[in-house]
């Protein structure tokens, strides 16, 4: 152990003596600095719009006058997509993913305004952002730490001093890694203790409900990405002749990684599921919520029977006899009718955009930075599936608020009396304002259980690949 | 070309068809072309089939209004065909019309934010802006990794296949130990190392140029009349984007360092050019122009008069509607006549009046922070060649910023068609079908002229790495 700590502290020295590495290595932590920086600010701002529309809308509902409850179902309301105090961390799809809905009846808008659609295409060349930092400088950064660590000394002829002095290979590798890691925790820890104290302290109606817990997990899994870059780079540089093909070899490995194999998975997903057009996908739904799923009942047809089934149920003659507003009920029973269809389409989509994920959370398996990615995003909230878990509640949200509008029409007005009913603002009151948390990291990791054994995986065949080689490897050789 | 040239270019081939490696790389990059523009076809080519559908589906419906002018109407469904088709009361808010932007020939090549835009829209007389924010389907996940278009595998890998071939230029010989016998020779070495350099620059400008014919010829007649400015501007551009990144590693060769420095430099320059000054720029436009879409989503909102029965509120409607209006002036005398449509026609439009003022003031923000972007793209090559590819290929913002333009310029059109006959009480007849209103895209200004700049920017800097690195090789 002293070994390794003394090789680990000649190694630091050296570091610390190359200029390039140094300077771009003070380059990257100042970008992380003003990642961070944007990325509160930014948080910020669209916290301090949403918060406030929100309430102005919420206003509107409340103060929209007398009138007749279907009139308000149609009226409506809007929920706004708040950014996650992760976020600020990790933006993930949150440019890609829609920040605005309308609710109204009978009709589920789709989400609006994705913010990508505010830039040139520059904003294809991504934002950045801590998670990027992380994700694709800092591993090129260790690339070019410790592609020379064994190549410099095999080029220098100390391989073999060192290998007489009864060092072994064993020690020297972790010696290095141990270097290397070290280095990066004291420039890192300033910056992990910032993330906690920002997504800890003072955040109130914070969306993501354990955040000290993601944070935690986000060190955590960010150091065994990190890891894993230093271990495999030192193996490299173990394995190659000169530092010259040590380097290429690790820059060649991060370009596929990092910007070919993502971009190329996420298009062949693409043209293997391919989603239909949303004129396709509305015609669709019209489609079916006039004929019913199976093409034979028509709108007629089903309000027949459901006529049919309440006159029979109460025992009288006619609509008119019922106890209640039959239309209260019958627009209720065309809304359900209407969400099922709904659901039906809206699952075949969901499927289609799951297959497609899935394919790279298949490739996250050969690439630790997609399992990385996807792992981030998840825990920052800025994920797919957190996304559909809080479409799935506004749309619940709306549902709810229909139904109430629906059965207030039934119990309290009359048969064929349209404008004759109004309702008040004790109506409108009794709609909860939307709100909403994610669900917990725990639930919702395990959705990746992919990305997770990805990395468990990578650690274990970088493990395997230092102790095989550092057991076959003779110094003569080099 | 004097002898030693030639026998230069004639050693460097020889060892170049001798590292197999080498060509390796270049085959790989060839394949990868191939698949970008295979790529790009079959995205665009599915918008082109939706646009297709979307047209058939128009004039299916124009063809049974039209028929049911000619046709007897026996049954129930017919008469009500010829109602929508003749009573502009019905007319106005059921006929769709398609304002469609069709994909250049050449957007397969740069497919930009062409699959983040609708470039279709279906438009009645009703409220423009609550037809307007619908957005297309898309897999948020694939539109953050982006499209492997051609413009991906030209921007992003060429400069890689650059740095591979180049940054051992002059450092390999003297790892090996050759140096020392280039320089007893009586050949300088910065001709040497120039020769090299131009033989590399034939090599992989050649490939680039002969993936972007294929992508150009597959896509397009290049000749064809629209096709040949921007046909011809690609492959400048490509060549100018290559000459950049050969003038770069020559510049870097010239410190004469070692072979791993040369690789991190050149690494670092890419990764500063590719990813860091457009990752920076985009979180400065982000944070410095913040702005939310919360505004527009209120427009959404569908609304009507507070009641349908209460004839004085849509009286006031419809007159507060034409006061705004002169082209309708005069019509008040019809006004009681169909007076529910008319106020509710009038309603929609007065909502449009009034929140025109925020649309444009957002549209008007979205230009200012991209003019405040666009400032800084010199910094980097590479943001800057993709912007002229997508204006080239006409997938850029602006041209989708003027498509929303036209689409309330086409908008009013079609509202002044039908408004014209029902607030003067007259029928659509026969033969108004043949005056219906067309939608247009006007041509883009200054694309040419912004084309022109940037790849001069481009070739301004290729010039600058390469004349510095010049003198610095003495």
């Amino acid at each position: 152990m002293r070994q390794v700590l003394l090789i680990a502290q000649k190694e630091i020295k050296v570091a610390l003596r190359e200029k390039l590495v140094v300077s771009m290595g003070a380059v990257t932590l100042l970008l992380l600095g003003v990642a961070l920086y944007a990325g509160y600010v930014s948080y910020q701002q669209q916290k301090e719009i949403i918060t406030k529309t929100q309430t102005e809308k919420r206003k509107e509902w409340l103060n929209q006058g007398d009138k007749h409850p279907h009139i308000a179902a149609h009226y409506g309301t809007f929920v706004f997509k708040s950014k996650t105090v992760l976020s600020l961390f990790d933006f993930g799809l949150d440019a890609y993913t829609g920040t605005s809905v309308y609710l109204e009846a009978h009709y589920q808008h789709g989400f609006m305004f994705r913010p990508a659609q505010d830039h040139t295409s520059m904003i294809r060349f991504g934002e950045l952002s801590a998670a990027l930092v992380l994700q694709v400088l800092v591993p090129l950064l260790i690339i070019f730490l410790a592609f020379g660590a064994f190549t410099r000394e095999r080029e220098s002829g100390t391989l073999k001093l060192l290998m007489s002095q009864g060092i072994s290979f064993r020690i020297l590798t972790w010696g290095k890694i141990v270097a290397y890691g070290i280095i990066l925790a004291v420039v890192l820890l300033p910056f992990v203790a910032g993330i906690f104290i920002l997504s800890v302290s003072g955040i109130r109606q914070e969306v993501i409900p354990d955040v000290a817990f993601r944070a935690l997990l986000l060190v955590l899994i960010y150091s065994v990405y990190l890891w894993l870059f230093i271990s495999f780079s030192v193996w490299i540089s173990l394995r190659s002749a000169t530092g010259r093909n040590a380097l290429l070899t690790l820059l060649a490995c991060w370009m596929f990684f990092a910007v070919l194999m993502p971009k190329t998975v996420a298009n062949l997903s693409e043209s293997f599921y391919s989603l239909p057009s949303m004129r396709e996908f509305r015609a669709r739904i019209q489609e079916d919520k006039r004929n019913g799923l199976d093409g034979k009942t028509p709108r007629s047809v089903r309000m027949a029977r459901l006529e049919k089934e309440y006159l029979e149920k109460y025992r009288v003659d006619s609509v008119q006899q019922l106890p209640f507003n039959f239309e209260g009920v019958s627009m209720q029973a065309g809304e359900e009718h209407g969400n099922k269809v709904y659901d039906h389409h809206l699952g075949k989509l969901r499927e289609t955009f799951h297959r497609q994920n899935r394919l790279s959370s298949i490739a996250s398996l050969f690439n630790p930075y997609l399992a990385v990615q996807h792992l981030s995003m998840a825990l920052s909230g800025t994920d797919m599936h957190t996304f559909i878990h809080f479409e799935e509640e506004v749309e619940g949200y709306r549902r709810e608020l229909v139904r109430k509008m629906n059965n207030d029409m039934a119990e309290n007005s009359r048969y064929g009396e349209f404008y004759g009913y109004k309702a008040q603002s004790d109506l409108w009151q009794e709609i909860d304002d939307f709100t909403y948390q994610t669900p917990t990291a725990p639930v919702l990791l395990q959705l990746y259980h992919l990305e997770i054994l990805s990395l468990l995986f990578w650690m274990m065949s970088v493990f395997v690949l230092l102790n095989y080689s550092n057991r076959k490897m003779k110094p003569l050789h080099g | 070309m004097d002898k030693t040239t030639q026998t230069l270019i004639r050693y460097e081939w020889k060892s170049f068809i001798r590292n197999r490696f080498q060509l390796l790389m270049l085959a790989a990059a060839f394949v990868f072309g191939m698949y970008a523009i295979y790529y790009g076809q079959s995205e665009i080519n599915g918008q082109r089939q939706t646009i297709e559908a979307v047209t058939a589906l128009e004039q299916k419906e124009f063809f049974e209004y039209k028929a049911s002018f000619r046709e007897e109407l026996t049954t129930l469904e017919a008469e009500q065909t010829h109602d929508i088709a003749s009573r502009p009361a019905y007319a106005w808010y059921r006929h769709g019309y398609h304002a469609i932007l069709p994909p250049h020939d050449y957007a397969p090549l740069a497919i930009g934010q062409r699959d983040l835009f609708r470039y279709y829209y279906r438009l009645t007389g009703m409220s423009l802006h609550y037809q307007l924010f619908e957005n297309e389907l898309a897999n948020p996940v694939n539109l953050m990794a982006g499209n492997f278009d051609l413009s991906f595998v030209l921007i992003y890998l060429f400069p890689l296949l650059i740095i591979a071939f180049c940054y051992g230029l002059f450092s390999a010989e003297r790892e090996n130990g050759t140096l020392a016998l280039l320089q007893i020779q009586s050949v300088s070495i910065r001709k040497i190392i120039l020769v090299r350099l131009a033989f590399y620059f034939m090599m992989v400008t050649g490939l680039a140029l002969l993936i972007s014919s294929i992508g150009l010829l597959t896509s397009g007649n290049p000749l064809a009349e629209e096709n040949r400015l921007p046909a011809a501007a690609w492959i400048t551009g490509v060549a100018a984007y290559c000459a950049f990144w050969f003038g770069l590693m020559f510049l870097i060769v010239s410190f004469r360092k070692n072979s791993s420095f040369n690789a991190i430099s050149a690494a670092g320059c890419w990764l500063v050019f590719l990813i860091v000054v457009p990752a920076l720029l985009n979180v400065l436009v982000t944070t410095k122009f913040p702005l939310s879409s919360t505004t527009l989503a209120g427009l959404m909102r569908r609304t009507s008069l507070e009641n349908e029965n209460d004839e004085e509120e849509a009286r006031e409607v419809v007159m507060e509607f034409l006061a705004h209006t002169p082209k309708l002036a005069g019509s008040d005398s019809l006004l009681n006549n169909n007076l529910l449509s008319k106020a509710y026609a009038a309603f929609t439009s007065l909502k449009d009046i009034n929140s025109k003022e925020a649309v444009d003031r957002y549209m008007a923000q979205v230009i200012r922070r991209n003019k405040w972007g666009a400032r800084f793209h010199w910094l980097s090559p590479a943001i800057n060649m993709q912007n002229l590819q997508t204006k080239m290929a006409k997938t850029d913002l602006h041209t989708f910023l003027l498509f929303h333009k036209a689409l309330a310029n086409f908008h009013e059109s079609i509202t002044d068609f039908y408004f014209s006959r029902l607030f003067w009480d007259k029928p659509i007849r026969q033969e108004d079908y043949s005056n219906l209103p067309v939608f247009e895209m006007p041509e883009i200004q200054d694309r040419w002229d912004a084309i022109r700049i940037g790849l001069s920017k481009i070739m301004l800097m290729a010039v600058l790495a390469f004349g510095i690195g010049y003198v610095k090789m003495k």
